[in-house]
């Protein structure tokens, strides 16, 4: 294989084993950018000669004996919401043609200590505000949505321009593109990794997470960005700790199966693949709980009375000062929110409140849950509603968040996994829902899950 | 139409007691978008909270707390 095509684990284990090195990795992986980035356009910005000038301290290092750790010399991209000092963060929008960032976030001033190496800045759906990532193709049909708002990270690491890449998580923006092209997608806990430096959707929704070639890739990745930041007002004293994921049977683990929402207005080809690894789990040795999902009628109302205010109380100067800049759907939704009374956002918070307490009755009964991540693959990039068997027509954005939202609104975990394809070849995702701080758990799960599954390859680009 | 729901003029001058006057021609997408917005968020009525408070809190002195950590 060639060493684009390799996941983070295995790099790593190369770079040490001096079968790799950190120049070769991050030549093969430019190489891959300058092949396939003319058909995806996964990045806004990429920082070629930087990324090779780093690519040789890392191995200037290394030879001295100074390893950083698994992270050391490896190639990623950032999306364009994390702030890289001296670069700009465009928030793929032209309402920031003249930003430039003067420091680091904290997610990339902890990279850049663990020796990740930068290749570029990958394209969000504007500001983050919407699931599709327009300017960024699918990975596995360049004729379909990338799915979003972390659309160019999941693309990348898909198509191996990137061997692993950060996204942000307000309504599902990482595990839906993650789902979408066959990638691993973390949202940790909320509160958990700082956003100190990272562009805002919604404050109380808002996460920054790894999307990676594996569950273990993920793991490697979150032990370098988990641990609190006072200056991110959300961040949360953790533990830190090595999320590595050790291998063995999940006896005895209780997983839950939701009996209501999560398979309601799913795809079939979608329903079969995540039961079929539900029935995995089983297989491996968990116990499976039939689980009800509380208020799930309430879900897309907490998400949108939070997010809607939250996003345009963050756009209330430029919305003002240069509203042609930007892109239409993001522009009415900031206008449009300026019309909510307080009430409707207090009733959003004070329904949040109940459903985390719900949801935590419901997680004491089970050490997670198991469910679709979307109800649907990569929809084709014109298709703007999904029509289910009964007749119900539902917005594709509507349909991408729905299954995502819980997640944000509780502030529990979601890893997404890839488990499969539909006939069209579009790969479909499982989410694994977690207790709060409850990472390892999921990524336990899920490596175990990935180690009994066929090895998945790079996605085509075609 | 409900009677809920606000007419473009209607919703330009909630826009505007909100300090953003909207030129004209982006009267009738506002108030669609306002009009779908409300018809979403307005499922939470059916709730009764009782003395249940927002999700929204601060812990006094947590950033002090953090920043000697």
């Amino acid at each position: 294989m060639r060493p684009f095509e390799l996941s983070l684990t295995a790099v790593a284990a190369a770079i040490r084993a001096r079968d790799l090195s950190p120049v070769e990795l991050v030549d093969s992986v430019l190489d891959r950018v300058e092949r396939v980035e003319p058909l995806l356009d996964a990045y806004v910005a990429i920082a070629a000669e930087q990324a090779r000038r780093a690519a040789r301290e890392a191995e200037n290092e290394l030879a001295a004996g100074r390893d950083r750790g698994p992270l050391h010399g490896i190639p990623m991209g950032l999306k364009d919401l994390i702030d890289v000092a001296g670069t700009a963060t465009t928030a793929s929008s032209r309402v920031r043609a003249e930003h430039r960032a003067e420091a680091d976030s904290t997610v990339a001033a902890r990279l850049r200590a663990a020796g990740a190496v930068l290749v570029g800045k990958t394209h969000t759906h504007e500001f983050a505000y919407g699931l599709t990532t327009p300017q960024t193709h699918n990975a596995w049909d360049r004729d379909r949505v990338a799915g979003g708002s972390s659309g160019g990270s999941a693309v990348a690491v898909a198509a191996g321009a990137a061997t692993f890449a950060l996204g942000t998580d307000s309504g599902g923006s990482i595990r839906v593109p993650a789902a979408l092209n066959g990638v691993v997608g973390l949202k940790p806990t909320y509160g958990l990794v700082p956003r100190h430096g990272v562009t805002s959707l919604s404050w109380s929704l808002d996460h920054v997470g790894p999307i990676t070639r594996t569950v273990e890739d993920a793991a490697l990745v979150l032990s370098a960005l988990a641990g609190h930041d006072p200056r991110d007002p959300a961040s949360l004293p953790a533990p830190v700790q090595d999320y590595r994921p050790r291998p063995g049977a999940l006896g005895g683990l209780r997983v839950g199966v939701p009996r209501n929402y999560y398979f309601e207005h799913v795809d079939p080809e979608v329903e079969t693949a995540v039961r079929r690894a539900v029935d995995e789990l089983e297989n491996l040795g968990a116990r499976l709980v039939e689980v009800e999902i509380p208020m799930a009628r309430y879900v897309q109302a907490t998400q949108w009375g939070l997010m809607a205010p939250e996003a345009t109380a963050y756009h209330e100067r430029t919305l003002r000062a240069l509203p042609d800049r930007y892109e239409a759907d993001v522009r009415v939704l900031l206008e449009a929110a300026e019309l909510m009374p307080a009430g409707d956002y207090l009733r959003a918070q004070r329904a949040r409140t109940l459903m985390r307490q719900e949801w935590a009755r419901m997680l004491a009964e089970v050490d997670l849950i198991a469910a679709p991540t979307v109800p649907a693959t990569a929809v084709p990039a014109d298709q703007q509603t999904i029509t289910w068997p009964d007749g119900a027509v539902e917005g594709v954005t509507d349909a991408y968040v729905r299954l995502s939202a819980p997640a944000n609104i509780t502030g529990v975990p979601s890893l997404s996994v890839p488990v499969g394809h539909d006939r069209a070849g579009m790969p479909i995702g499982m989410q694994l829902l977690g207790r709060p701080f409850g990472e390892a758990t999921l990524l336990r799960v899920g490596h175990a899950y990935e180690r009994s599954a066929p090895v998945r390859a790079l996605a085509p680009v075609v | 139409m409900s009677t809920a729901e606000l007419t473009p003029p209607e919703a330009a001058r909630w826009a505007d007691r909100a300090g953003l006057p909207l030129p004209a021609d982006r009267h009738a997408d506002v108030a669609a978008v306002a009009n779908h917005i409300h018809s979403v968020v307005a499922v939470l009525r059916e709730l009764d909270f009782g003395d249940t408070p927002p999700a929204a809190a601060y812990r006094a002195g947590e950033e002090e707390h953090g920043a000697a950590v």
